[in-house]
């Protein structure tokens, strides 16, 4: 399958800065998503420290009650809309297209504008740091808190919050637009829709969720910015507003949100599982529709995070929470009988997609009790939840995240990272992870309340607090052989040849890395695996 | 196709071996060094559970986070060990090339794992519904009323008399310390909630409950505390961001028996109408003759928890006055600090709750940088600068 290289056009990935800044190849943006998504990564993972820090200990130690506010504030909002959402978009803008066998994206400049919306976004949500003070009412930015109020925030971070939001949710409106045309219209002859990857699958309800949602969320925050700056009053009950208004236009977008910011992810793990078990997906089509099932579902439960406001109709929404269960259970049992009975070779790609699926198995269960409303009665805004999230958020998107960049880092850069470092990796951010957010469930048993500075020291929340502290330094210090990883893999890693893992999909039918227009020829399209149709012929049928 | 490799391999063995030996060992460790393991046991399996309830509806809450917890546990060690076995099981052997068995699914298998999903959730709905329509029942006739006022950082709880229409007493808890509300256990006391800001929440762990305080918008939910815990103090907090001071938003509850309640609620009424809200004590032109030129008597206005102004002047080793003029209908006062805002305090004025006003006498300070700051909201903070 080895893709004759043509001299001028593969020497593309050598070329200056001045390419990289004018690039419209689907393969360099995604490259540029992948870099700096991770720069906000790093960036937001200080900033959990800090928190981490702090609480680490009774007492305010290392920062203000206001900072701190920012701190927590800018650490969700960075990992959220400058990490998982962009990384995500990153990895199947370089793998769709690939993966559905077209020469780029659909509209390769709209491509450029969406990716280059990012790290202005983040300058300007940075900024508040250095102009007197970040957005500080949580990722979340309940109105009235985060109307001009002075115990709220200093300066003018709220507002660089909104535009910087702004910028970013248009960026993935244009993106979903791209994906959704690029599927539909640019798929190699013989890709039916049932012969498409997974990853494409789950791109296509994940841009839906975008394109449906995001614009109720821009809605949202231009609102709150002219509350705050053109005297609106949309959502201070002072003035005539509805404070509650805000929270269910904000959550109609920022709960699709998670299955943006998991779907994906799950579709790369089901790209890598196959793979690494030689095998098919167990349930093709089962998994397609209990990806569109999460996708419907996922429009009708944006309230249950707001079971506590005591504007709900909560039975509804109770209802309609449990039912995400059966699609996600769906998954977890496909991707387990998919390694039934399976030739397992456990590389790092496959470690991590294991990882995923444990880790995530745990962030759907304690998700449950939250769907009981009584019981979010007690657990809602407490640390259960931030244990929650993160165990969705971490051990599901974040895991899924370092399985595709093992998975397809010796595609992009044509070399193998180090076996030895990435399991390096891999033990120290499981155990980093858990010792990090299993304690939070324990902790909002307890009582402690989220977003919080300090705790009394007769709470008896200490010892876990401590546990977390150590755990949070221990995935800091994950990053170190990751770092490492790349770096000497880029300047001596074992050259990956076009197809190191004996993959399914079309991306391994071109060379590593690809020419700008991908592919000199397609092989035959006749399953959703066609290499491993060239490489087995009627075997696997 | 079916040759699945039976024997186990020597580094799967050696690896049982060794997570087993790291639970013995882990087992001998924690026992030398002294933890008694059934009770080390029984407080890590009890930090899974929510407090015990002190309320009806808290147990309520509690039996169903029970029934959820159970089958949680179970779904959890059957999916986990499934997972565990399924990798350790059926790892590729080395040398091992031959291409298992291309199974692409399984209609019966897919049905299963749909049906029996679905009948747990609507399960665990339906015991969640019932429960729910339990605690958050209202009755029209509560046996006692009263409301929890919270705002920026600050709760206050105002007590109805018997016809739950009248205040018969406010009662102002200053945040991070002290004061708490009273109630009666084994009275249906319905809290109405209402927030003079921003959103708070009313939450108080061993209640297994929590309800957003919104502004606007006039929530309420109905408790009784279980005659048993009379005489026990709960605490409980603010659960929503507010701003920069929502750690401080505490307080307590103090269940009573109904006699006990009834003495501590008259005590506490005819306190407040023994002594009426502070007259404006020390009005400027008042008999006591501040200096002439009125360089010594420095006003300060507090406005929407924040003073109006961000740095004083004072005279090294002169007495001077301070005119506070809180105008918030929170309590508030003028402390000051050697340097800065948490630095050694050397003066602190009486707290008072607005719209007042009061004159504070400072004595004399050594000249040298202070900081002048609310008490009750530390964020609230200003400079004074003592020149010679």
């Amino acid at each position: 399958m080895a893709t004759q290289v043509l001299a001028p056009a593969a020497r593309g990935y050598r070329s200056g800065l001045y390419e990289w800044l004018t690039t419209t190849d689907h393969k360099k943006i995604g490259i540029m998503y992948l870099v700096n998504s991770f720069i906000f990564f790093f960036l937001a993972g200080i900033l959990a420290l800090g928190v981490r820090l702090e609480l680490a200990q009774p007492g305010l130690q290392f920062v203000t009650d206001l900072t701190y506010n920012e701190l927590f504030t800018m650490h969700a909002t960075a990992m959220i809309f400058l990490f998982i959402i962009p990384i995500l978009a990153g990895f199947a803008n370089y793998i769709v297209p690939l993966q559905v066998g077209a020469p780029d994206m659909a509209f390769p400049r709209i491509n450029a504008l969406s990716f280059w919306m990012l790290p202005l976004g983040g300058i300007l949500l940075f900024l508040g740091f250095f102009t007197g003070g970040t957005a500080a009412a949580g990722w979340t930015s309940y109105a009235p808190l985060s109307e001009d109020r002075p115990l709220a925030a200093v300066g003018y971070g709220q507002d660089l919050w909104i535009v910087a939001l702004v910028l970013v949710g248009t960026s993935s409106i244009l993106g979903a637009i791209n994906f959704l045309v690029t599927i539909f219209k640019m798929r190699a002859p013989g890709m039916s829709l049932f012969r498409m990857p997974i990853l494409v699958w789950t791109m296509i309800v994940t841009s839906v969720l975008v394109l449906m949602a995001t614009p109720v969320f821009t809605s949202a925050v231009i609102m709150l910015f002219i509350d705050r700056n053109y005297g609106g009053a949309f959502f201070d009950p002072a003035r005539g507003g509805n404070a509650i208004l805000y929270q269910n236009v904000f959550w109609f977008y920022s709960h699709p949100a998670v299955y943006v910011m998991v779907l994906p992810a799950m579709g790369m793990i089901s790209e890598i599982l196959p793979v690494f078990s030689k095998k098919p997906l167990f349930g093709y089509k089962a998994f397609v529709f209990a990806t569109v099932a999460i996708g419907a579902l996922g429009f009708s439960v944006w309230s249950h995070h707001m079971f506590t406001t005591g504007a709900v109709y909560l039975p509804f929404f109770s209802l309609m929470t449990f039912l995400i269960a059966i699609p996600t259970g769906v998954k977890m049992f496909n991707w387990i009988f998919t390694m039934w009975r399976g030739k397992l070779t456990f590389s790092t790609p496959l470690l991590f997609a294991v990882g995923f699926l444990s880790m995530f198995l745990i962030g759907g269960i304690n998700g449950a009790f939250s769907a009981s409303v009584p019981v979010d009665f007690a657990l809602h805004d407490t640390y259960f939840v931030v244990a929650h999230i993160h165990y969705v958020l971490f051990g599901g998107s974040v895991f899924g995240v370092m399985a595709g960049f093992y998975y397809w880092f010796p595609k992009m850069s044509g070399r193998m990272l180090s076996e030895s470092l990435g399991k390096l990796q891999f033990v120290l951010m499981f155990l980093g992870f858990n010792l990090t957010f299993f304690p939070m469930h324990q902790l909002g048993l307890a009582g402690m309340p989220r977003r919080i500075a300090d705790y009394s020291s007769a709470s008896g929340w200490q010892d876990l607090n401590i546990a977390a502290t150590v755990g949070g330094f221990l995935i800091a210090a994950s990053m170190v052989p990751f770092l490492w990883n790349i770096f000497i893999s880029l300047r001596s890693g074992k050259p990956a040849g076009d197809d190191p893992w004996e993959g399914n999909t079309l991306e391994w039918a071109t060379s590593s890395p690809p020419p700008p227009y991908n592919f000199d020829r397609l092989p035959e399209i006749r399953s959703e695996r066609p290499l491993f149709d060239a490489r087995y012929g009627r075997i696997g049928h | 196709m079916s040759s699945s490799t039976r024997p186990r391999s020597l580094p799967g063995v050696l690896f049982a071996m060794l997570v087993i030996a790291i639970l013995v060992a882990a087992f001998l460790v924690a026992i030398a060094v002294g933890l008694n393991p059934s009770q080390t046991v029984t407080s890590v399996v009890q930090s899974f559970f929510p407090p015990v309830a002190v309320t009806n509806q808290g147990a309520e809450i509690r039996t169903l986070y029970e029934i959820v917890f159970v089958i949680a546990a179970v779904i959890f060690f059957v999916v986990e060990g499934l997972i565990l076995w399924t990798v350790l099981r059926y790892r590729r052997r080395p040398g091992d090339d031959e291409l298992p068995p291309q199974t692409h699914g399984n209609a019966l298998a897919e049905a299963l794992w749909t049906i029996i999903p679905s009948i747990i959730v609507a399960f665990l709905f339906v015991i969640s519904w019932q429960t729910l329509n339990t605690v958050d029942a209202i009755s029209a006739e509560p046996q006692m009323r009263a409301r929890a006022l919270a705002a920026q950082f600050q709760w206050q709880f105002d007590y109805y008399d018997e016809s739950g229409e009248n205040i018969v007493y406010t009662q102002l808890i200053p945040a991070g310390e002290g004061g708490g509300m009273a109630l009666p256990v084994g009275k249906n006391i319905e809290l109405v909630l209402e927030s003079r800001d921003v959103i708070h929440a009313f939450y108080v762990p061993q209640f297994l409950f929590k309800r957003d305080v919104n502004p606007g918008m006039v929530n309420q939910f109905q408790f009784t505390i279980k005659p048993e815990d009379a005489g026990k103090t709960f605490n409980g907090q603010c659960a929503e961001l507010c701003g920069s001071g929502h750690r401080l938003m505490t307080f307590e509850v103090h269940a009573m028996t109904q006699a006990d309640f009834d003495a501590w609620l008259q005590e506490h009424i005819d306190k407040a109408n023994a002594t009426p809200p502070p007259p404006p004590s020390g009005e400027p032109g008042g008999s006591g003759a501040p200096p002439p030129g009125g360089e010594r008597q420095i006003q300060i206005d507090a406005h929407n928890t924040a003073f109006d102004q961000a740095e004083l002047e004072a005279v090294a080793g002169q007495p001077f006055t301070i005119l506070f003029n809180n105008e918030d209908p929170l309590p508030h006062n003028v402390a000051i600090h050697k340097g800065s805002p948490t630095g050694e305090e050397v003066f602190q004025g009486e707290i008072v709750t607005g719209p007042t006003q009061v004159t504070y006498d400072v004595p004399a300070l050594p000249a040298g940088p202070y900081a002048f700051v609310c008490t009750v909201h530390p964020q609230m903070t200003g400079t004074l600068n003592v020149a010679e």
